[in-house]
């Protein structure tokens, strides 16, 4: 994390509020996320996906404030704008299975405006970082889940992505993959702000920078991995099933959370923002 | 990208070095040059009929130092010949692997030019290099792309659209059926409305990913329509064209105002709706239409002999008279579709719509 003081924060997100009907989805929440990866845990139905898809400029927020590469995408123009510089794999990555994996690719890199003499260099350099080299050319509906999986992040990155936004990228990836997609994380990170919506805590505390944990639509804690590992140590409320420290942290913070309402940052250094919000639970029922 | 680590040894081991299969050792020689001459012209004799010692001789001059110069020379090709490549490419290789230089330069001499093992080495052996060879051809590949998601889309909309017209031609020509031109014109104007409604949108699976790109909204559904209309246009009118001549009434072509009319109504329409829904209310819209048109000519035409089918002919018949028979039909349709289509330019961000959940 080194925000540089003159370019904004790739995602700047106040009192973000989503509702759908009745329910509420996000409930004011505040993210800031720069270059580097930032991981969003929390169980199912916590809100990470309606998040995430803000962020993609998909969805409209109720309320709040959405920052991204320094636009607010409330406005066409501006959306244009911001998309061109976005990936985005969605956590229902259809596919067209009768293309191939160049095409599909090759047909996002139109779809984000990559100069036509560059597509057919950039889509292979995509799916080759996401290992798929030797596939490039067999249709999409011989792949199995996890290659589809890939392929999805690669048609995410093809366009060399200043903000990319990941819903479980590693669901339906074997260990090795996992393992490698870590690393292809860590790499993008340095070039991007990355934002990955994962439930294998492992992969948070192997590749990201930063991890949020959200519940019910609000924040539990910012932190980064280690201090997210420290909190095993200092919440007793998790159920010892194993696990990693990162995991057992995670476990415990949300236990904690769910009892409290709130959660006190784990020994953290200055980062002021890394309070939970105070609010009662249930406000979101 | 698996593949013995010596090809060339492997073939010559399988290979009983009979007077027809070429050896390995020959292989090297005539790649470095130095076979005699009369054997050199066996072998290529020979190559022309056989992959298996293509392959073998070019992984034996891929070995040699010519290899980058045949790339160049490859790539230069391609660059010139845009269309060929595009056609079919073959398999991928890693993008680490140097690019094969098949074709003509794969032989330095000039006169192996012809020789090349082709298809067997595109089945076996990707040509890495050719991707990123030629902006034509990568111009080509990448619009290719986006106008294949086109039909790629949509297997059950191409196999209507191919059922109504077989079948308007079949029943017409075969079963002498003659309400066929009628029908095929009462439905022809529907076919692309539904393949606007099929391609573009919820019913696209990769809708999520497509509406976060920058081109997702206006631009892609005009392209995906340009598609629907490139297969419906020529295919319906060369099955009006195949029907019998009919008596009168509208000409096989009149169905396409009306029916660029109604896409770009759909279209307009979709901007507020989403192309399924508008898609089913223009589709009601024309074929309500017919119907009330149609209607007054019932009476008359139940009091004549034929039947309900003679009944349903006649009423389809003046109905489409009125609509698509003469300029001014055919004016008001250019007019209407015109209209629609300066209020779709108005309407043009509104695709790209943030979903509010």
């Amino acid at each position: 994390m080194n925000p540089s003081s003159a370019t904004p924060p790739a995602v700047r997100v106040e009192n973000l509020t989503v509702r759908r009907r009745r329910a509420v989805l996000l409930d004011s929440l505040d993210l800031t996320a720069d270059r580097g990866v930032h991981g969003l845990l929390g169980p199912n139905g916590a809100g990470k996906t309606t998040l995430l898809r803000v962020l993609a400029t998909v969805a409209a927020p109720s309320s709040g404030t959405v920052e991204l590469l320094g636009r607010t995408p409330s406005s066409p123009s501006a959306r244009t704008a911001v998309r061109r510089r976005l990936g985005y794999l969605p956590q229902q990555f259809g596919h067209y299975p009768r293309f191939t994996v160049r095409e599909l690719v090759a047909h996002l890199a139109w779809l984000k405006e990559v100069p036509a003499a560059r597509v057919p260099a950039a889509v292979e350099r995509a799916v080759d970082r996401v290992g798929l080299a030797d596939l490039l050319d067999r249709r999409m509906r011989t792949l199995s889940g996890g290659q589809v999986r890939r392929v999805g992040i690669a048609q995410a990155i093809v366009n060399d992505p200043e903000l990319l936004v990941l819903d479980e990228p590693t669901a339906g990836l074997d260990p090795e993959h996992r393992a490698e997609f870590r690393a292809l994380l860590r790499e993008l990170g340095r070039e991007a702000a990355v934002l990955v919506a994962t439930h294998h805590v492992d992969d948070v505390a192997a590749a990201c920078d930063r991890v949020t944990v959200l519940e019910r639509g609000r924040r539990v804690v910012e932190c980064t991995p280690a201090e997210l590992a420290a909190a095993a140590g200092a919440e007793t409320g998790g159920d010892d099933h194993g696990g990693g420290p990162a995991e057992r942290g995670y476990t415990g913070v949300l236990h904690r959370f769910r009892r409290d309402g709130a959660v006190t940052p784990v020994p953290s250094p200055a980062d002021a923002g890394a309070t939970g919000t105070t609010e009662t639970e249930g406000a979101s029922a | 990208m698996s593949r013995p680590a010596d090809p060339s040894a492997a073939h010559g081991l399988r290979r009983v070095p009979g007077p027809r299969h070429v050896h390995a050792r020959d292989a090297d020689a005539y790649a470095g040059g130095g076979l005699p001459e009369a054997d050199a012209w066996r072998l290529e004799k020979h190559l022309e009929s056989c992959g298996e010692c293509a392959l073998l001789v070019s992984d034996a001059v891929r070995a040699t130092s010519v290899a980058p110069v045949l790339a160049d020379l490859r790539a230069a090709l391609l660059a010139a010949v845009p269309v060929a490549p595009a056609e079919e490419r073959p398999p991928a290789a890693p993008a680490a692997e140097p690019a094969r230089p098949a074709g003509p330069g794969r032989t330095a001499p000039a006169r192996h030019a012809p020789r090349r093992p082709r298809p067997r080495l595109r089945l076996r052996r990707p040509v890495a290099g050719s991707a990123r060879t030629g902006p034509a051809a990568r111009a080509g590949r990448a619009a290719a792309a986006s106008f294949g998601a086109v039909p790629a889309l949509r297997a059950a909309w191409a196999a209507s659209l191919a059922v109504a017209a077989v079948a308007a031609v079949v029943s017409a020509r075969l079963a002498g059926f003659d309400g066929a031109r009628p029908l095929l014109l009462a439905v022809a104007p529907l076919l692309p409305v539904a393949g606007v409604a099929v391609s573009y949108g919820r019913a696209d699976p990769m809708h999520e990913t497509v509406a976060a790109t920058p081109s997702g909204g206006l631009r892609l559904l005009l392209v995906r329509t340009a598609g629907v209309l490139a297969v419906c246009v020529p295919l319906l009118t060369a099955a009006g064209l195949l029907l019998p001549d009919g008596v009168g009434g509208p000409g096989a072509a009149a169905w396409l105002l009306p029916g660029l009319a109604l896409t770009v109504a759909t279209l307009l329409l979709g901007s507020f709706t989403g192309c399924a829904a508008a898609s089913a209310a223009t589709s009601a819209l024309w074929l309500l239409g017919l119907a009330c048109l149609g209607a007054p000519s019932v009476p008359g035409a139940a009091a004549a002999p034929g039947g309900s089918a003679a009944v349903l002919r006649t009423a389809l018949e003046t109905s489409l008279g009125t609509v698509l028979s003469g300029p001014g039909a055919q004016a008001a349709w250019a007019a209407c579709g015109a209209v629609c289509a300066v209020l779709l330019a108005a309407r043009r961000t509104a695709f790209d719509r943030l979903e509010r959940m």
